[in-house]
């Protein structure tokens, strides 16, 4: 008994170009488009193309549409998850790729985060470390010297304004 | 018309069968009129086989032939704790196979856990054909959310050794989310407490209209129904310990019959305030006097000993809530699942952590077959618009240099899915490179389940760092894995289903099938007044389900079976001539009676029904390449000239390829300390490398 949810010419037409598309195009969702919007884009195209709707496929028809369907599953993943998708974003923007593995945007994000909170330049970590170091001493005024420092190679480093700010806060409350 | 397609659930305690017609679901009853069967196995002398709750009731008598909670065992290791820990409570011997896989010897005969659970999966087989009439060769068989790879392969040969074709390996809460939400329009998001014999799962689903969709599951495939039973059973023992100085611990007889009182006191306190255990007969003295115990347990008592019990269950709540973006005012429903979830300080318990009461309408026991069913019916096409998005449970990983496993798939990512990973080699020339792979939460590879192994040589060897392998991890929806490592160069390809080194190989599962190793189950015969007189005596009161639930907006009357009298009238005259439990040994026929187990008469004619099944089977063996590990593969591996990195070998897996250091040939540019191994895959350390970069895979020469 055959059981699809497709036109297989669909299927063959979709897997053909898959690889030329990327995540938003294959959900058939706008880049601006919302979590919730990606969530609904997701569910209709699983409708589509997910393992259960078609059943009734054989050979490489079934293999096609399982290519697809896995394919949108790593789209959802990585569009759902903010930090995923700012990963992607980025790395569509440079047009090198239209995929990413999700290992490896969580990997970009966690990078990322990693030079935000301590310095994404050799002298914003140089000067970063030695204001942690004046920290664990207990030389708030020295920290705050040297996150200025660190500041002015890396000024829009939202991670050093934050513990500027901090630093300032403490300073405030001791006096 | 549809193929007929069945859904079970396969319990550690006990299995249900369901099946949907008409755009109806009902719950097949045995030939005893049971909704439910124990998941027990008894082995007669004469090498047939009984399943279901009189087998369970032989465990007093023979408990080393009768096999309990398959379920704990199956898809394990042999030197895993749950086999330890099996080995110390039951009467059956578990003996360790090759590859530390592990079976079941009853009378110099070996069985392996995917036979025993295919005799459970037969019996229901055979309880389906009863009533279609017809040959059933299709279901979908429920397991654990939690359930690993290995563990679900298992349970998907069982069903195939069964002689059936295993339309979708589902998880529990999530067919109960199905069964409960099914066709009602629903915009929901619910939790599924599901507390079985042996495994506690919880799912968070967002229920839209007809999609099903998992957003987090979590879950201890150690803690269930038994541990609560034990924490009684202990105080029992101890009780007796404290009477007369004599361990009835080391006595399977005695064992068993604590064993039993236990689970009764703990099902007599979901309904009473108290229970009185009574055993005239424990153990027998040296002048062959009975040594009894007598012990009143309360419901405030029972809460303290299972307390902590309870806490580690709402321990795996917060995860699953927290793995959702959910807090619990965010649910609109809270689903129980399991027999456990009876008990009243668990609803309460539930009650208080959620914040709200759990859904009545649900029966705990069922309702994981009926959404089995449910789908099974919308897998052969029975006509339903319901769609299940389901994730996978545990971390999938890959094992790199340092005996680390690095995740290449996380738990809580919707199937089925694929990811690539680029690898390199880290010697010139390597000539072939060990995949392995693992699933669970740890860093460290040997804290993690391995679910295979295989070696790939299928590359120009090259100066290290200048080869690029692709190993492509696939999770099918079934939630099984399958690993592919392919030559960017050669494009040479080599694949496999990746098989538990412990488990049943292709050829061998082949055989059980031609054997018909599950054709030794019996199946009862049903004459009416066979029927009738085992009625009143069949009736566990917490075992016999409410008629219906009413989900499915059903009349009571819909699915209650023709001709069977209806059980609920003699629940309340049961219950209270239940808790008082009297064993005694010597009385042979009165034990059944008095326990409430023995759920049909010793003198049942039985026949062996001739499985028409048999031609049936569609083996779908998804087995590819040549890489196709076996037992015959991983012992010549043994042998091979390994690097020998760790001094510390992984826990028994002795013949495991011991991990190497990649890291010399990081690019500079991005300032990967040379020998700083840990950090290169490290996600803590993640700035050390590049992601675009290709990890090394360990090696051999």
């Amino acid at each position: 008994m055959s059981v699809s949810a497709i036109d297989p010419l669909e299927i063959t037409a979709l897997a053909k170009i898959m690889d030329e598309l990327n995540y938003y195009q294959l959900l058939n969702v706008a880049p601006e488009s919302s979590t919730t919007d990606i969530k609904r884009a997701f569910h209709t195209v699983s409708r589509s193309f997910h393992p259960d709707a078609n059943r009734g496929l054989e050979g490489e028809l079934r293999y096609q549409c399982g290519l697809i369907s896995k394919r949108v599953t790593e789209a959802y993943c990585v569009l759902r998850d903010a930090r995923r998708r700012k990963a992607y974003d980025h790395k569509i923007s440079e047009g090198d790729n239209l995929r990413i593995q999700l290992a490896e945007a969580r990997q970009a994000h966690d990078i990322q985060r990693k030079a935000e909170l301590c310095g994404a330049t050799p002298q914003g970590r140089q000067f970063h470390g030695r204001a942690e170091t004046d920290l664990k001493a207990g030389n708030l005024a020295g920290a705050i010297q040297n996150i200025k420092m660190a500041l002015t190679f890396e000024g829009s480093n939202t991670g050093f304004k934050a513990m500027l700010a901090e630093l300032h806060e403490r300073k405030k409350a001791l006096s | 018309m549809a193929e007929i397609a069945v859904g079970i659930d396969l319990g550690t305690s006990n299995t249900c069968v369901s099946l949907m017609r008409d755009g109806k679901v009902e719950v097949l009853d045995n030939a005893y009129g049971e909704r439910t069967s124990a998941s027990v196995v008894h082995f007669h002398e004469d090498g047939s086989v009984e399943v279901g709750n009189s087998a369970k009731a032989k465990v007093i008598h023979a408990p080393a032939q009768t096999i309990s909670s398959a379920k704990r065992l199956i898809g394990r290791f042999y030197f895993s704790e749950e086999v330890k820990k099996a080995q110390a409570i039951y009467a059956y011997e578990i003996v360790e196979a090759p590859n530390h896989g592990v079976r079941i010897e009853i009378r110099e005969e070996e069985f392996s856990l995917p036979e025993i659970s295919a005799m459970v999966l037969r019996e229901m087989k055979q309880i389906a054909e009863r009533h279609t009439g017809e040959s059933v060769t299709k279901a979908v068989i429920t397991v654990p959310a939690y359930f690993n790879d290995n563990q679900r392969q298992a349970t998907k040969d069982a069903g195939r050794i069964a002689g059936l074709e295993v339309l979708r390996i589902l998880n529990e809460p999530t067919a109960a989310a199905l069964a409960y939400g099914f066709g009602m329009g629903l915009n929901q998001r619910v939790a599924v407490y599901d507390l079985g014999g042996g495994t506690f799962d919880i799912s968070v689903l967002e229920i839209g209209k007809d999609i099903f969709e998992v957003l987090a599951t979590c879950g201890d495939t150690f803690l269930g129904g038994d541990d609560f039973d034990d924490r009684i059973l202990d105080l029992l023992a101890d009780d007796f310990v404290a009477k007369y100085g004599i361990n009835p611990r080391n006595d399977p007889y005695a064992f068993e019959k604590l064993k039993l009182a236990a689970e009764n006191a703990k099902k007599g306190l979901s309904v009473d305030e108290e229970v009185l255990v009574s055993i005239d007969d424990v153990l027998k003295n040296d002048k062959g006097e009975a040594m009894g115990l007598e012990r009143t347990i309360t419901r405030a008592e029972f809460g303290q000993l299972v307390q902590d019990l309870i806490m580690r269950t709402f321990k795996v709540c917060d995860e699953a809530l927290q793995q959702s973006d959910l807090t619990v005012r965010d649910l609109d429903g809270v689903i129980l699942v399991g027999g456990p979830t009876r008990l009243s300080i668990i609803r309460e318990a539930v009650t208080a952590y959620f914040q709200q009461e759990p859904r009545a309408d649900v029966d705990p026991d069922e309702v994981v077959s009926m959404g089995a069913a449910i789908h099974a019916a919308s897998l052969v096409g029975e006509a339903t618009d319901s769609m299940l998005l389901d994730v996978t449970p545990l971390d999938l990983r890959i094992g790199v240099a340092g005996g680390l496993a690095e995740p290449v798939i996380e738990r809580n990512t919707p199937v089925p899915i694929e990811q690539t990973r680029t690898f390199t080699t880290f010697q010139d020339f390597q000539e072939s490179v060990q995949i392995r792979v693992y699933q669970g939460d740890n860093r460290l590879a040997e804290d993690n389940v391995l679910l295979g192994q295989f070696e790939f040589s299928g590359f120009e060897p090259g100066q290290r760092a200048d080869v690029s392998i692709d190993v492509t991890f696939e999770i099918d929806a079934d939630g099984i894995v399958n690993v592919t490592a392919s030559d960017q160069v050669t494009g040479e390809a080599a694949s496999t289903q990746i098989t538990l080194s412990s488990g049943l190989d292709d050829a061998e599962i082949q055989k059980l099938i031609e054997d018909d190793i599950a054709d030794r189950v019996a199946t009862a015969a049903t004459p009416e007044a066979v029927v009738a007189e085992a009625m009143p005596e069949a009736v566990n009161p917490l075992v016999a389900a409410p008629r219906v639930t009413s989900l499915f907006g059903d009349d009571a009357e819909d699915l209650s079976m023709d001709g069977q009298p209806d059980l609920d009238a003699d629940l309340d005259a049961d219950l209270d001539a239940d808790l008082e439990l009297d064993l005694d040994a010597d009385a042979d026929m009165d034990l059944d009676a008095d326990l409430k187990i023995g759920l049909q008469p010793a003198a049942t004619p039985r026949v062996v029904s001739k499985p028409a099944a048999g031609s049936n089977l569609n083996l779908d063996t998804d087995a590819l390449g040549d890489l196709d590990l076996d037992s015959a593969d991983l012992e010549s591996m043994d042998d091979e000239e390994l690097i020998q990195l760790t001094d510390e070998a992984p826990p028994e897996i002795t013949q495991e390829i011991p991990l190497d250091l990649p890291i010399k040939d990081a690019d500079p540019a991005i300032g990967l300390d040379a020998g700083d191994d840990n950090d290169f895959f490290d996600t803590s350390g993640a700035d050390l490398s590049d992601p675009e970069e290709p990890v090394n895979l360990n090696g051999k020469e």
